[in-house]
């Protein structure tokens, strides 16, 4: 099984420890944790500038001791240079490319893996038959296609999309099969002995029973597909983010490159954020499920 | 009725016979599909992986290549380790330490761990320096995401109890603190050998595709040669069944460890 663990925050998961029972026993450990209200400069968003400004002065101070623009830019370049590809549009026509590729894959994975978790989850048969080679293909990670790949698709936006959606039906397809076996028998046949279609079980108990698991699959999925696609990228495509870090490394305009890697950061924070809202959204029930659901 | 019988039939199979039926008709079925094609052809067959593997077997250079990409992941995961352990323990231990350094890790963890090899080129060249970065990079974030829950979790008691005794704070970390998160560190160290093995192959792929096939090897520039120059697709399913078979073994390993060392948590 693939556990929250992976995608959690390290901050969650202290917060998620911190407020366990033993530690309310205990009573606050920290003395933070009683925080009085209003003062700014305890509000996270001010913790948050404050990191970043210490951070983006120590990267000033490193690249002025470095002082070679092509290894170490200076901040104020990458921003000169990320406005300069967002003026363009340089910055958002590779991104949107990326990101088209990444929503077809995930919407092709989504397609097989959860009908497929649910075929196996629900028939021992269709498991017993399907898990070994599940198996057999799910230790051999997504890049170490990107050879025999490129022969089969060749240089282009297949390789990337092909590659994207393998990485994500594993743990679509796990967390599926996890999340249809959570769900609760006796719910089952208690919908069964009054009645209720088989169809119309799957639709209003088991569904809504696996989604948080489905959902936890997604996101673990799209991570892995948003760090695959840069490999996938980086090798074998004449577009994307990927292809644009290494085509500007090898002009030797670090600027742009650092630029375009905020830009791959930005998104994959992004996109995580609205996934994590789309989570308490659909399934606001599976907050108290704690780690490891 | 006579599917019904079918079914029961099926369902009464040994379990072995079920493991094995799918995989034993994929090859099956692309070793048929391999001889309708002409001598020439370079698609991979069953017959051909097998002979390609005892070749390359044979003349030493998969266990030298593999070898090679196992050094740098082992010396990039202890990199990580070192970076990761130090910086989750102060992270777990102290709130202002984690609150103040959780943006800056957090805008990182999104960036996918190639995404840093161009820089890492500029730094260190096509060597083997710029993929340990990549693997460090890779290993780092759930070393340290881990070892920050598993510090944070240690029962405040016991910290307490060693407080009242007259410990100092330090004395406390290594005593009482880092002991009870190892379970979470195993964990970490578990899902980072698998990310730094995925990504020390991307590096070395990536390293042969835009060097133009250097001198550096490992397992991934092995693969990259393959496509690229011998155009020796059987070699490149050697390379990628070997790749999986080193991560199931990490894996492995990684979970004995973890049943030796806790065997309470069973």
């Amino acid at each position: 099984m693939v556990s929250l663990m992976e995608t959690r925050t390290a901050k969650e998961l202290a917060e998620v420890a911190s407020e366990s029972d033993v530690d309310r026993k205990a009573g606050a450990r920290y003395p933070g944790s009683v925080r009085a209200q209003g003062r700014f400069w305890q509000a996270r968003w001010f913790i948050v500038v404050r990191a970043f400004s210490v951070f983006i002065g120590i990267w000033y101070l490193v690249a002025l001791w470095v002082a070679s623009p092509i290894q170490m830019p200076s901040p104020f370049k990458v921003l000169e240079a990320l406005i300069a590809l967002g003026r363009t549009g340089e910055l958002f026509d590779h991104a949107l490319i990326s990101a088209t590729r990444l929503v077809i894959s995930l919407v092709i994975s989504t397609l097989i893996a959860v009908p497929l978790g649910f075929l196996m989850a629900m028939n021992r048969e269709a498991n017993a038959f399907i898990d070994p080679i599940v198996e057999l293909l799910r230790p051999i990670s997504g890049i170490a296609w990107i050879p025999l790949g490129l022969f089969i698709f060749g240089v282009g936006g297949t390789l990337p999309i092909f590659i994207m959606a393998y990485v994500a039906f594993f743990p679509l397809l796990l967390n599926t099969i996890d999340g249809v076996k959570s769900i609760d028998r006796k719910l089952m046949s208690a919908a069964e002995t009054m009645g209720v279609s088989r169809s119309a079980r799957l639709l209003h108990i088991a569904v809504p029973a696996a989604l948080p698991s489905v959902m936890v699959g997604f996101r673990i999925a799209f991570a892995s597909a948003w760090a695959a696609i840069i490999a996938a990228e980086l090798i074998g495509s004449p577009s994307g983010l990927g292809f644009a870090i290494e085509w500007y490394r090898q002009l030797l305009m670090s600027p742009k490159v650092f630029a375009f890697i905020a830009m791959i950061g930005a998104i994959g924070y992004l996109c995580d954020l609205g996934l994590r809202t789309l989570q308490h959204k659909l399934t606001p029930w599976a907050e108290g499920m704690g780690i490891g659901q | 009725m006579t599917t019904a019988t079918q079914t029961s039939r099926i369902a009464q199979l040994p379990p072995a016979v079920k493991a094995v039926t799918l995989p034993a008709l994929l090859i099956v079925v692309w070793q048929i599909w391999a001889m309708t094609l002409p001598e020439t052809s370079p698609a991979p067959a069953p017959a051909k992986v097998v002979q390609s593997f005892i070749e390359l077997t044979a003349s030493g250079d998969l266990v030298w290549s593999t070898l090679q990409s196992l050094g740098r992941v082992l010396a990039g995961f202890c990199v990580a380790l070192v970076l990761g352990l130090s910086l989750g323990v102060l992270m777990g231990a102290s709130r202002a330490v984690r609150e103040n350094l959780d943006p800056i890790i957090e805008s990182f963890r999104p960036i996918a761990p190639m995404a840093i090899l161009p820089i890492a080129i500029l730094w260190f060249g096509t060597g083997t320096p710029a993929a340990l970065t990549i693997v460090a990079y890779a290993a780092f974030f759930p070393l340290l995401v881990n070892t920050v829950y598993g510090v944070s979790r240690v029962d405040r008691q016991l910290v307490r109890a060693a407080q009242t005794m007259g410990v100092n704070r330090l004395r406390t970390i290594a005593t009482v603190i880092v002991p009870a998160a190892v379970p979470s560190v195993l964990l970490g160290s578990r899902l980072a050998m698998g990310v730094a093995w995925t990504a020390i192959i991307a590096a070395e792929l990536a390293v042969g595709a835009k060097s133009g096939g250097g001198t550096s090897g490992g397992i991934g520039q092995m693969m990259f040669v393959f496509y690229a120059y011998s155009i020796d697709l059987n070699g490149i399913v050697v390379c990628m069944i070997v790749v999986g078979v080193i991560a199931l073994m990490i894996d492995r390993l990684f979970r004995v460890a973890e049943h030796r060392l806790l065997p309470w948590r069973n």
